[in-house]
């Protein structure tokens, strides 16, 4: 039989409702002002998602940040599996990566506005950065874990070495790749709302700290809520392409059991 | 029939590498050995002694010290498929199927899909795993994986192989049925063969000489050519005589001088 626990989706459905109910309570019972009932939040997010201008915010962030998360990885991978496989190249990224590294990317944020102003370029370059230090950093252990012997049965094949770095070196760090990749998301969206936030223009962190000014609780909360959903979807979502491109990764019983 | 043309012409040979200390250390010191077409030469030696160290510079996957490495009279400049690896490691492409992998080398080379599947169901056939062409390596035991890797190499038909170990992480009764199989698979061809091993048995059974080398760092102590009968039974070889007799001197050489092994 099957137990309840085991329906896919069921206990993460029940943690939500759960906490929406506990926040519900709190806020009615301790009236805080800057804390709206849950039920008051919910009822604001289709108000949010009806309004074509808040639309076109959030569309324009979910923009930024997709183009800000690909760019990142299209640089970050070849950077990554480079520094894994030379010593000469890590030497060379290492000190610069040591450096932004500790650096809340938010942070650069004033800098880069005065460069490149408050448009979506600074905004998506700060995306960029943000994503780029996890996926480097984990392509990188993801190629120096690289079996030497595998390079080697490849080399006898006849294969070269730039072949190997594209052919067996990125295949074998897919899966360490793919754990960057998906801090990189959840970096991504966290960047995405902070940039708005000191490049006020548009966006779903325009949103949010506009009503957090007007003193419009019920919105600010319904719109933590939609970024939430949002990083959900996008793991979820993710997690799905992680299976496609590296299930061969997986230890052999979940395979078994995804088949099943 | 190994001093007449020999494949794999080793030319006192010395591999010294660096250490992290900033002094360097003799890994192997001054080898000579002639392999002749279609010999199987086993490596025996102490844990140390160089034996991979030997095998990776003949496979052109580590550059010498000194001396050279000649295959078919050329001088041995890095891997190529005329020198097939086996790995104790197995060394298997994860991402891809057992079918997958044991094309990759011909499809490498040039060969149509189509050929490329066809040899390597054959291959695959060879080595008994037929019914796990769409299985991913994970999902294989030790000396699954290991045949898949035998099949591997052998699909693209290298002209040598060069053998590290590849029983060594099997179970005593698994190493057996492959010791048969790889006899069986070289009765066929004859390849040129250099095998490592640390079993005594093994490089008895399979080879026709074996050389066992000196602690490290290493050197040829002695080859000892093996007169035995092939075809080879396992069964019939445990009670030959001669075969007890190798086994025994071979043992008694691995054994002595109890030195200490050196370190720098
Ligand atoms: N890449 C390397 N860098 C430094 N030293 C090395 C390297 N590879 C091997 N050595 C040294 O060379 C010597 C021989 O190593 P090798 O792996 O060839 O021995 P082996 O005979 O194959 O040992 P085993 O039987 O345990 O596999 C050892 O002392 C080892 O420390
Ligand atoms: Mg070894």
């Amino acid at each position: 039989m099957k137990r309840i626990a085991d329906i896919p989706g069921f206990p993460p459905l029940m943690a939500c409702i759960g906490l929406l109910v506990f926040w519900d309570l709190v806020a009615r019972y301790l009236a805080i002002s800057g804390l709206p009932p849950a039920w008051d939040a919910l009822k604001e997010v289709p108000v949010i998602l009806a309004d074509p201008e808040q639309l076109l915010n959030i569309l324009s962030s979910i923009r930024r940040m997709v183009i800000g998360f690909f760019a990142a990885l299209v640089f970050a991978i070849p950077v990554g599996l480079l520094m894994g496989r030379s010593r000469a190249v890590a030497a060379f990224f290492n000190p610069l990566l040591m450096t932004i590294y500790p650096v809340p990317k938010a942070a650069l944020m004033p800098i880069i506005m005065l460069w490149l102003g408050v448009g979506d370029v600074s905004k998506i370059l700060v995306i960029f950065l943000g994503v780029s230090l996890p996926v480097i950093y984990h392509s990188y252990q993801g190629a120096r874990a690289v079996e030497q012997k595998m390079l080697w049965s490849a080399a006898a094949m006849g294969m070269g070495a730039p072949a190997r770095l594209l052919r067996i070196v990125l295949p074998a760090a897919l899966p360490e790749i793919m754990v960057g990749c998906r801090t990189g998301l959840v970096l991504a969206l966290i960047t995405m709302v902070t940039s708005e936030m000191i490049a006020r223009q548009s966006g779903v962190g325009n949103i949010l700290f506009n009503s957090l000014d007007l003193a419009q609780y019920g919105l600010v909360y319904a719109t933590i809520l939609i970024i939430g959903v949002m990083g959900f979807v996008l793991d979820v979502l993710f997690e799905k392409l992680r299976e496609a491109v590296a299930g061969w990764a997986q230890p052999v019983h979940q395979i078994a059991v995804g088949s099943a | 029939m190994a001093d007449s043309n020999p494949v794999i012409d080793i030319e006192s040979l010395s591999k010294t590498f660096g250490t992290r200390r900033g002094t360097s250390h003799l890994a192997i010191a001054d080898i000579s050995l002639k392999v002749g077409d279609g010999e199987f030469v086993s490596i025996l030696g102490p844990s140390g002694c160089g034996k991979s160290t030997l095998l990776y510079i003949v496979g052109g996957f580590e550059a010498p010290s000194t001396g050279a490495v000649l295959v078919d009279g050329k001088p041995v400049a890095g891997p190529g498929p005329d020198r097939g690896p086996v790995f104790q490691e197995f060394a298997l492409f994860p991402w891809k199927t057992v079918l997958g992998n044991v094309m990759y080398g011909l499809l490498e080379q040039g060969v149509d899909r189509g050929q490329a599947t066809d040899r390597a169901r054959e291959l695959l056939a060879m080595v008994h795993l037929s019914a796990y062409g769409n299985f991913y390596p994970k999902e294989l035991s030790g000396g699954m994986k290991q045949r898949v890797a035998i099949a591997r190499t052998l699909a693209y038909r290298p002209k040598i192989l060069l053998m590290d170990e590849p029983f060594g992480a099997l179970d005593a009764h698994t190493r057996t049925r492959l010791q048969n199989d790889l006899l069986d698979i070289w009765e066929r061809d004859r390849k040129t063969v250099m095998f490592v091993t640390h079993s005594v048995e093994e490089a008895v059974f399979l080879s026709d000489r074996v050389a066992v080398m000196t602690r490290s760092p290493g050197r040829i102590k002695e080859i000892i050519p093996i007169d035995l009968p092939r075809p080879r039974k396992r069964a019939e070889l445990l009670v030959n005589r001669r075969y007890q007799d190798y086994v025994v001197e071979i043992e008694r050489l691995m054994e002595l001088p109890p030195e200490e092994a050196q370190a720098s």
